[in-house]
Order: C-alpha cells, then sequence, then structure tokens
C-alpha cells in the first residue's frame, strides 16, 4: 500500500514537470531566428506558398496557441514531422532512440565493471598503489574530451592495426539488420540467430562503448571510493572491526551500505549519456537519437529536437524512478 | 576634548587590525606553499594551468607561423622540425594553432563560468534565504527552484546548442550558453549551503537588530558561504572549456579557420580514418591537459575546504600539513 501511495505521489509531479520541459523547449525553440516554411520550401519558393504552409503548420497563430496545439498533438502521439527525413518524428525516433539506449548502456555496464571494482579496492588499499591509481583515473577521465578519445580509438585498432571493421554505422553496410524486436540489434540479432548481424554489430560497438566505458568509469569510481571510504570508517565498521569479523565480510557490509549513492551516480550519468553521449555518436556516424537531434538544431529543423527532448526527459524520469524503487529495496529504513 | 588620546587610539587600532591581516595572510601563504610541497600533484595543476595561460599571452611571439594562413604547398606534413607538431589538410601549422587556441577556449570558458557563478549563486543565495518562509517571496523561491529542475532536465549539449542557435553563432553566444547551462549548478549549490547558514546565531542576531535583508545575505550570508562554490568554479572552468571544444567540433561554436581545439580536432577528423593522426591528436591533447589542469586545482581547493584535514587548534590556526 505504501508503496502503491509513493508511486502515485511520484507520478503526480511528473506532469508538472514534463509540461514545463515541453513549455522551455517550445520556448526555446521559437526564439531561433529562421522560419521553418521558409527553410522547408528553399530560396526560391514564393511568397504565396510560403503563406500557405505557414498556415498549414499552424505558424500564423499566436505563440501560446501554437503551444497548446503542440500540446494537444502530442497528447495524441503526434510529435510533428521532421522536415530533413520527412518522417514523422516518432517513427524517426523510433528507431534512433534504441540505437542511442544500445549503445548507452553497454557504455554503462562497461563504466560499472571498471569503475565499481577499482573504486572499492581504492578504497580498501587507500593508501598503496590502487588507492593513487584510484584517485588519479578519475581525474584523468573526466579531463579527456569524448570525442577526441573516440578518434585516437579509432585511428589505433583501425586505421593502424586494422583490427576493425570501418568504424561508420551500427553494423556494416552489406550486412542485413536484424528484424526489429527491441531495437538493440545484439539482442534482435540473438533472438532471430543472425550470426552476421550479431558478429558486425559487436564489432561496431566495440569501440564506441569502450570510449564511454572508459570515460564513465571516473565519476562511478569517485563516487564509489568516496563512499565505500566513508563507510569503511563508520562506527559500524569499526565495531565489527573490534568485534573480530573476517575483513571480507565487512566490506560487504561497508559495500550494501554505500549502494544507494552509487546507485545515485549510476542514474544520472544514465540519464545524463542519452544527451551526452552525442559526440561519440557524431564520430563514429551511429545514427543515434542524440545525433538527430543535433542534425536538427544546425539546419533549423526543430520538431525532432523537441521530440529528442522530451523523449529523453521522460527516459531520465523513468530511471529515476526505477532508482526510488531500488532504493526502497536496498534500504529497509525507507519502507517505514 | 581627548581628540589626540581618540585620534591614537584609532592609529593603533588600525595598526592593530592591519599586523593582524598580514600576520593572517603570510599564515596562509606559508600553509598554502608548504602544502603544495607536501602534495606536489597538487601543485601540478597550477603549474599547467599557469603555463598554458602564459604560452596563450605569448603566443603572437612564439607561434613560428600565423595561426590562420594556409600554405597548400606544405599540408598534412608530419611533425618535423619546420613544422614542431605538423601540418594540417589546409597546410596551416599545428603547434601555431595549437598554442593561440586557448586564448579563445580559456577565454570563453573563463568568462561564462565566472557569470554563472555570479548569478547562480546570487540567486542561489536570494532563493535559499526565503524558501520555506511565508508571503510572495517564498512562493517565488519555490517556483524558481522549480524552473531550475526543469532546466537540468533538459541534456546539456542540445540544450547548449540550442542555446546558441537562438543567440546567433558568435564568441559572445557561447559564453551565454556556457553561462546559462551552469546557472543552476551554483543555484543549488548555493541555497543548500544557505539554508544551513540562514539558522545561525549571528544571522538571527542581525535580523532581531533590524538589519534589511539585502545587507544580512550580502555581508553575511555570502561571505560564509562561498567556499565551496570557489571549489567547483575551478572543475567547472575546465568542464566549460570541455563544452566550448565539443560544441566547436559538431560546427556549432567557434568557426575555423579561427584556432580553436575542439575546431581543430573536427578538422583532423576525415584525416585521422587515412592514418594521419596529428592535425587532430595535438589540440585534444593540450584541451585534456588543460582541464586535467583546472581539475587538479579544483581537487586541491577541496582537499584544504575539508575541515577534517585541518583541524582547528585552540590557536584558531590550521596545523600545517605533513606528510602523509
Amino acid at each position: 500500500m505504501v508503496i502503491l501511495r509513493y508511486i502515485g505521489s511520484r507520478l503526480l509531479f511528473l506532469v508538472p514537470q514534463i509540461v514545463g520541459i515541453v513549455l522551455v523547449g517550445f520556448i526555446l525553440i521559437k526564439a531561433v531566428p529562421g522560419d521553418p516554411a521558409t527553410l522547408m520550401l528553399g530560396p526560391m519558393a514564393s511568397t504565396d506558398s510560403i503563406a500557405r504552409l505557414r498556415t498549414d503548420l499552424g505558424l500564423d497563430q499566436p505563440l501560446p496557441v501554437q503551444f497548446l496545439i503542440y500540446l494537444q498533438k502530442l497528447a495524441h502521439g503526434d510529435f510533428g514531422t521532421s522536415w530533413q527525413t520527412t518522417q514523422p518524428v516518432l517513427s524517426d525516433l523510433r528507431t534512433r532512440f534504441p540505437a542511442t539506449l544500445e549503445l548507452v548502456t553497454y557504455g554503462m555496464l562497461l563504466a560499472l565493471l571498471i569503475g565499481i571494482p577499482l573504486g572499492v579496492l581504492s578504497a580498501v588499499r587507500k593508501r598503496g598503489a590502487i588507492g593513487k591509481i584510484g584517485g588519479m583515473y578519475g581525474l584523468v577521465a573526466g579531463a579527456l574530451p569524448d570525442f577526441w578519445l573516440a578518434l585516437v580509438l579509432v585511428f589505433v585498432f583501425y586505421s593502424e592495426l586494422h583490427w576493425l571493421a570501418s568504424p561508420i554505422g551500427r553494423i556494416d553496410i552489406s550486412v542485413i539488420p536484424p528484424d526489429t524486436i527491441t531495437g538493440f540489434y545484439t539482442i534482435d540479432s540473438l533472438l532471430t540467430g543472425n550470426w552476421d548481424a550479431l558478429g558486425s554489430s559487436v564489432q561496431h560497438l566495440l569501440l564506441p562503448v569502450v570510449t564511454l566505458g572508459l570515460i564513465n568509469a571516473g565519476p562511478i569510481l569517485k563516487m564509489t571510493q568516496s563512499t565505500m571510504d566513508r563507510m569503511l570508517q563508520a562506527d559500524f565498521s569499526q565495531y565489527e572491526r573490534l568485534c573480530g569479523l573476517p575483513p571480507q565480510l565487512i566490506m560487504r557490509h561497508a559495500f550494501r551500505n554505500a549502494l544507494p549513492s552509487i546507485i545515485t551516480i549510476v542514474s544520472v550519468l544514465y540519464g545524463f549519456l542519452i544527451g551526452g553521449a552525442v559526440l561519440v555518436e557524431i564520430v563514429f556516424s551511429w545514427g543515434g537519437a542524440g545525433q538527430y537531434a543535433v542534425q536538427g538544431v544546425l539546419n533549423s529543423d526543430f520538431n525532432p529536437v523537441l521530440g529528442f527532448v522530451i523523449f529523453s526527459a521522460l527516459f531520465s524520469l523513468v530511471v529515476y524512478f526505477l532508482v526510488d524503487l531500488a532504493y526502497l529495496a536496498i534500504d529497509p529504513r525507507i519502507r517505514h | 576634548m581627548p581628540l589626540p588620546l581618540q585620534n591614537r587610539f584609532n592609529a593603533e587600532l588600525k595598526s592593530a587590525v592591519w599586523s593582524l591581516i598580514l600576520e593572517r595572510t603570510g599564515y596562509g601563504l606559508r600553509y598554502f606553499v608548504q602544502f603544495l610541497r607536501v602534495y606536489p600533484g597538487y601543485a601540478a595543476g597550477y603549474i599547467i594551468v599557469l603555463t598554458v595561460a602564459l604560452v596563450a599571452a605569448v603566443a603572437p611571439l612564439i607561434a613560428p607561423y600565423s595561426p590562420v594562413n594556409a600554405d597548400a604547398s606544405v599540408y598534412l606534413q608530419p611533425p618535423a622540425l619546420s613544422h614542431v607538431l605538423g601540418t594540417d589538410s589546409t597546410g596551416m601549422d599545428v603547434f601555431s594553432r595549437v598554442i593561440f587556441a586557448p586564448r579563445i577556449d580559456l577565454a570563453i570558458a573563463v568568462i561564462g563560468t565566472l557569470v554563472s557563478s555570479i548569478v547562480g549563486s546570487s540567486i542561489g543565495a536570494w532563493v535559499g534565504y526565503f524558501q520555506a518562509t511565508t508571503g510572495i517571496r517564498s512562493f517565488l523561491s519555490s517556483t524558481i527552484m522549480r524552473a531550475a529542475d526543469v532546466l537540468q532536465a533538459f541534456p546539456v549539449f542540445v540544450f547548449a546548442i540550442a542555446l546558441v542557435a537562438v543567440f546567433g553563432q558568435s564568441i559572445n553566444s557561447l559564453v551565454l550558453a556556457i553561462a546559462f547551462v551552469n546557472i543552476p549548478i551554483y543555484l543549488r549549490l548555493m541555497r543548500s549551503q544557505v539554508l544551513r547558514i540562514r539558522d545561525m546565531r549571528y544571522v538571527e542576531a542581525a535580523y532581531i537588530l533590524g538589519v534589511p535583508d539585502w545587507v544580512i545575505i550580502g555581508r553575511h550570508i555570502i561571505p560564509n558561504s562561498i567556499a565551496p562554490v570557489l571549489a567547483q568554479l575551478s572543475v567547472n572552468i575546465g568542464w566549460s572549456i570541455l563544452l566550448t571544444a565539443g560544441l566547436s567540433f559538431v560546427g556549432a561554436g567557434v568557426r575555423a579557420p579561427t584556432p580553436e581545439w575542439g575546431s581543430m580536432i573536427a578538422m583532423g577528423f576525415p584525416n585521422v580514418m587515412t592514418g594521419q593522426w596529428w592535425p587532430s591528436v595535438f589540440p585534444g591533447l593540450a584541451l585534456a591537459i588543460t582541464v586535467f589542469g583546472f581539475a587538479l586545482i579544483g581537487a586541491s581547493i577541496e582537499f584544504l575546504a575539508d575541515p577534517r584535514r585541518r583541524r582547528t587548534l585552540a590557536s584558531g590556526k590550521p596545523p600545517l600539513p605533513t606528510q602523509a
């Protein structure tokens, strides 16, 4: 019951927040100079046809009315049309968002695999070599531009060593992508038994995932290290030590108490990366949602931008929501 | 009238205050120097940033070539004696461009971050001071916090590009965009500080004495809550340099041929695919080292501000750091 009420109150907060996000995005986009109708029809169009298109798009209405029209369409799942791809934004995002999500999810997993063990170890051996390396790693990873690291990796593993296929797109042009089930090429090709597609997509994922993993392991490591350090010095750990419990057990208990902070930083990073991986997407011509939005801004094609902003905000909110549920599972104190 | 006596008293008070200030400053400096000697790793941060700033300042004197003139006869030369870091695909000297670039990158990031810290922490101080009180100002301060929530829910990079598009592509717009996306960080930081300090006795005392709100905020609250903001500043400048470079990398920031690290990396991108790494790798390296320097300085401020590291003695002075 408590949990249901909790979920209900969270959802209640969601609606005004999303409307706020749409509103800010809308104002921002309307503030950009340039008339979409002129851009869509090109410089040769007659004033008549431009005026007709402006009426069709609702651009001759006052701004508040335009916003209400947009909200109304949104409520019916209509995100408008992108004039670059001439497709509805929703169907564009349906193929592009999973592309970004696949990249970011594997990148996050790698970051966790690097960040958490190294963070725990460097908290346990604070004065030793591992502790020093751990402290250094966070600083270096935070200073590396991800798009540059991606380029260096491309140079080493593609241009010089020729270990990987051309680092463009999600899959070789010669390989037919798997049927869409989840939108993740790796999972879809596994499900359909399409081994060619699996091999090719894993090969294309490798470099961008390593880039994102290496860089985002930094904050995870830092958070793990500092929280673990605090927990290992906390009274309960001291007491366990006094009682002569084995170090392994003390570490496990400290880790469990450090878990909420680690989950928080992971969720923040995960939400951030949906838009934050865009530079890596561009380097690898990934065709993801972030790249779609950036292309949109650069070419005054705004429906994709708003669509992307709404999608990624929704995604962040869902992640935060799941995190709150995870807290409930980890920390019995919250349930009371 | 005991005027001469009062004058003497004033003069003595003045000199006493001055000597106290000097003693404290001298002690602070000694403490800082000793800190850098004990932890030379942190000194590297200050050295890096000072070097970058100095090189940028004297770039016109030490650059062997013009940073914007292309010499098509020497395009894509690998690093050699004539061109230390090679030349790019248009024949511009990579070294000259790399040392000119921080003039743009540092200026944008430093000014943008300073503006956002001033604006953000002023709003944050105001919001914190009036939050959970009563009346219109309390309502306004919670509204501002909700607005900050919404702004932070935006994907930063797309938000920044959109802002640059709104203001028109120029260096001023980049500064504005960077200032804008960073404001919520300082707003939150300052607010949480102020919420803590607001309930201190000296603030209550000032309030009871009838000191106006804006004087309390300006004279008592802001000076006592500024330390974490300063620590954040350095880290944030590094991050803003990365953002500036990223914006230029996608073509929404500084445009070639103006020397800027991000756009240089973008220009060299096609060459990296075919094996000419130097036009992209060197600017990226310079970028990473600079950001690393700012991150180190931020870490050192955090370290110095950590009360566990410098327990106050009876004299009110922190002990000089010793080898850990």
